[in-house]
């Protein structure tokens, strides 16, 4: 065989070796995981009240988290995707800041700006409002760590519906609204419904900002992280396995939404 | 109808610049201009899809800037149609339609109606363009805008739908700007042209006018005419030239006559051209061979030997080659035949004064 041939085999084989190797490593863990705890953790659900309310306490709060997520920045990821104004990218460099920062100093962050001493936190407060400690801590913490991600996939969505589309809606008689409504929403809406799966998926899986905002009442990586502290690895696992199960449930809706996309092409 | 005075506009790197011309309430202006010349562009500026930089839109006499597109009464048709993924057929030529006897008509002579319940997915790219005209016609609009919109017909849809759209131009008043780069389209269609090009009107009037007289040789080796000698034109003035009878002052209606000097030719022309340094367009249609010197009353005859023949169908392109300088004439095939046209043969190729332009 000529080196010509052999290098280019070579590398062909070091590249499949390198993926196979970090598959394995992500892969490894959770299969590990669910196959060592996850029977467990289902059998728990019958019988573990707390870990029962725990996960619908965790899919409640990701769910609403990700509603106000995408309600607020649906408008900002149109924007970022169409139009072209001063600061667009130091607006873009602040939306994706929070992805930066350790999760615990996100939670200490949102502790100051919600805590009872803020401003922000006194005023809610005022109106019967306790975010610190209570399911409203935990929907704070997961918008802020996960809403640039629905940002992001948002914009892409965006992105990728040609403007052309809402100005052919315009001539035909449409409003800007009506033509986003009409034409632009349609089109983007299988990447905005990934894009919220993604969000909700990140959402479920918070731990350091919640903990910090609140502990109690306590979400399903709250739990695990209590039992494993408090009882050891044996009462951990079957939580944490149902966490991974729980988080299968979102990354399937996405496979499946990518997979219907990919047959319209 | 429409009337732009020193337009302009900007889509990313790409400017259109101090573009300016008027289109008469119920007349087919077609522009012309190559690939990036800001055809789909000017469009999109006279829909109210993009905001002018500067200058004015005037629609219907009234200035048009501020009037959103939903309220300009347009209808724009993209050469790649963009339908509605999402929608039927149907459903796409229903969206802006206010009208069910304008539906009907658009569908039934776009020659739509049996696609009406079929998805878009599923439709060829002519099919496309039929819909997206119907779509446009179903709003029965005051102005359609068309980029290109016979690009993916096959020959034979193109001239049907193409006949269509002029017939209901005619039977609704409706103004209509049409881009193509097509030379015999805008020909056929239209009552004006306008050629654009790098962002900025070349020129503009009558069809027949832009081809046989162009502003400039780019603008004519740009429409097509194979003819454009460079050289210096002489005013024959009082001196009562040879070939044309009677007092200076009768000539041909107050045109000049000149003689056009290029490349050991000398070309007879009449015209208003300023004596000097200029180029002779003469386009291929203009020009007659014969095999022999013939007495007509073309001005200008030239022996030369044939160097290519080149048949399309019924029209065959000849170049002969006159004292070093190719000239092109186009013949039907038939004439050709008859003819024996072949390359080195010797033949003369004549053309009237007339048909000679100065720029």
């Amino acid at each position: 065989m000529s080196r010509s041939r052999a290098l280019p085999r070579l590398l062909s084989v070091l590249a499949a070796l390198a993926g196979s190797a970090l598959l394995l490593f992500l892969a490894a863990p959770i299969v590990e995981l669910v196959g060592v705890g996850g029977a467990e953790g289902l059998r728990r659900l019958g019988t573990d009240a707390e870990l029962r309310d725990s996960l619908l306490l965790t899919a409640l709060c990701a769910t609403t988290a990700t509603l106000i997520g995408a309600a607020c920045a649906t408008p900002l990821a149109y924007m970022l995707a169409r139009r072209d104004f001063p600061g667009r990218a130091i607006l873009s460099a602040l939306l994706d800041l929070p992805l930066l920062i350790p999760h615990p100093v996100a939670g200490i962050a949102l502790l100051l700006l919600l805590g009872r001493e803020s401003a922000v936190g006194g005023a809610a407060l005022e109106l019967g409002l306790r975010i610190v400690g209570t399911p409203l801590g935990i929907i704070a913490a997961m918008l802020f760590v996960s809403a640039p991600l629905f940002v992001s996939g948002a914009r892409e969505a965006f992105a990728k519906v040609d403007p052309r589309y809402e100005g052919v809606a315009r001539t035909l008689g449409d409003s800007p609204w009506r033509a986003f409504r009409r034409v632009t929403l349609p089109l983007a809406g299988r990447g905005l419904l990934a894009a919220a799966v993604v969000m909700w998926a990140r959402a479920v899986s918070e731990f350091g900002a919640i903990v910090i905002l609140t502990y109690n009442p306590k979400v399903v990586s709250v739990l695990s992280y209590d039992r494993f502290t408090s009882y050891g690895l044996r009462e951990a696992l079957p939580v944490a396995a149902a966490l991974a199960l729980l988080a299968l449930v979102p990354l399937t809706l996405l496979r499946a939404l990518r997979t219907d996309g990919a047959s319209e092409r | 109808m429409i009337r732009l005075d020193g337009l302009s506009a900007k889509k990313g790197r790409f400017a259109l610049r101090d573009v300016t011309f008027a289109l008469d309430a119920g007349a087919f202006g077609v522009v012309i201009g190559p690939a990036g010349s800001g055809k789909t562009t000017l469009l999109e500026v006279i829909a109210g899809l993009l905001a002018p930089t500067a200058g004015t839109v005037h629609l219907g006499g009234a200035d048009a800037r501020a009037v959103p597109p939903e309220e300009r009464g347009i209808g724009l048709v993209y050469q790649h149609a963009f339908l509605f993924p999402h929608l039927s057929v149907r459903e796409n030529v229903a969206y802006g339609s206010t009208d069910a006897g304008a539906f009907d008509e658009a569908t039934e002579r776009m020659g739509v109606t049996p696609l009406l319940a079929r998805e878009v997915r599923g439709l060829s790219g002519g099919e496309r363009q039929m819909v997206a005209l119907a779509r446009a016609l179903a709003r029965r609009p005051r102005l359609l805008l068309l980029d290109e919109p016979f690009s993916a017909l096959d020959p034979r849809r193109r001239a049907l739908i193409r006949r269509e759209v002029r017939a209901l131009h005619r039977a609704w008043g409706l103004t209509t700007l049409q881009v193509t780069h097509d030379f015999a389209e805008a020909g056929m269609l239209g009552d004006q042209a306008i050629l654009l090009d790098a962002g900025r009107v070349l020129q503009s009037g009558p069809p027949a006018e832009v081809f046989r007289r162009p502003a400039s040789p780019y603008v004519a080796e740009f429409l097509g005419a194979e003819n454009v000698l460079a050289g210096t034109a002489r005013d024959l003035g009082e001196a009562a030239p040879d070939w044309i009878d009677g007092a200076p002052s009768e000539y041909a209606h107050g045109h000049r006559a000149f003689a056009f000097e290029s490349e050991g030719l000398t070309l007879y022309a009449v015209g208003d051209f300023a004596p000097g340094a200029g180029h002779a367009v003469i386009r291929a249609e203009e020009i007659t061979i014969a095999r022999d010197q013939t007495h007509d009353s073309a001005r200008n005859r030239f022996a030369g030997r044939v160097v290519e023949v080149a048949t399309l169908g019924a029209l065959t392109r000849v170049t002969i080659e006159v004292r070093g300088t190719p000239l092109v004439a186009a013949l039907t095939t038939r004439s050709a035949k008859e003819l024996r046209i072949e390359p080195g043969l010797a033949v003369v190729a004549s053309f009237k004064a007339m048909a000679v332009h100065l720029c």
